[in-house]
């Protein structure tokens, strides 16, 4: 698991994240995005593109960083999930919650 | 002909977590075909869930030692685990359930904006069968998904 947080300027951060997001690397997500709010970046896309598998510790913390970003006055996007991850969304009733962009970099533009 | 393979395997936590689950499962697969991508990761999903609930919910302060045996055959995917963790209605409790009740049969999603207690009913949603007794000190589950394709 691997975590790079690319700063885009316009207080926006893209988190990218490679490998699986459960309950041994939900934690990492939490410190990453509170991290990003901190530091002034409070309009933080989550970058799925690679991660191949997301149970719902995983669900949690991105929902954990939804909050975080919107009690900072921002938001928390992701963008590019996999089959596995859009079926999670799809059976925990979370696709309107969390909706699904195509790419982190356009989530907050256009 | 697909025969019926069978994989065991026993966690001990710690230090061992769903990564040690998924490795394994990484290897049910390469022997298994017949299985499709969505029946896959539709079970897979399960079990790591059913295993993050019991290595991390039910770990009462003494460790859990649970053991895993999967079957896969022609039309379905079986999996058994037994723990030594907690009961059902502590690991409910534990994670947080909405309904901390004991039962594991009518699981609801909880808020939209809730973090946790959506593993069980996620589980649900993902196989056939779910199965849950308590033996003595074991907890006993059993999932099983029928293939789809």
């Amino acid at each position: 698991m691997q975590f790079t947080v690319t700063d885009q300027g316009d207080g926006i951060a893209v988190v990218h994240i490679m490998g699986r997001l459960n309950m041994v690397t939900a934690p990492r997500l939490r410190e990453v995005v509170a991290a990003s709010v901190a530091a002034g970046q409070n309009r933080v896309a989550v970058d799925l593109s690679d991660v191949d598998f997301i149970d719902s510790s995983g669900l949690g913390a991105l929902i954990g960083g939804l909050k975080v970003t919107r009690q900072a006055g921002g938001d928390l996007r992701i963008a590019a999930p996999n089959e596995q991850v859009r079926l999670v969304l799809q059976l925990t009733n979370m696709e309107r919650v969390l909706t699904a962009y195509p790419a982190a970099s356009s989530a907050f533009h256009g | 002909m697909v025969s019926v393979s069978a994989h065991t395997l026993t966690l001990v936590s710690p230090p061992d977590d769903v990564d040690t689950v998924h490795a394994l499962l990484e290897t049910v697969w390469a022997d298994a075909a017949h299985v499709s991508p969505r029946d896959r990761f539709s079970f897979e999903t399960a079990l790591i869930e059913l295993a993050s609930n019991v290595l991390c919910h039910g770990n009462t302060g003494s460790g859990v030692t649970c053991a895993l045996r999967l079957e896969v055959s022609a039309v379905s995917i079986d999996a058994r685990l037994s723990d030594t963790g907690g009961t059902v209605v502590e690991l409910l409790a534990a994670s947080a359930d909405p309904a901390s009740d004991g039962a594991v049969d009518s699981r609801e999603m909880p808020d939209a904006l809730s973090e946790s207690g959506r593993g069980i009913a996620l589980i649900q949603a993902l196989v056939d069968e779910l199965e849950y007794t308590r033996d003595g000190d074991v907890n006993r589950w059993h999932i099983v998904r029928t293939l789809r394709s």
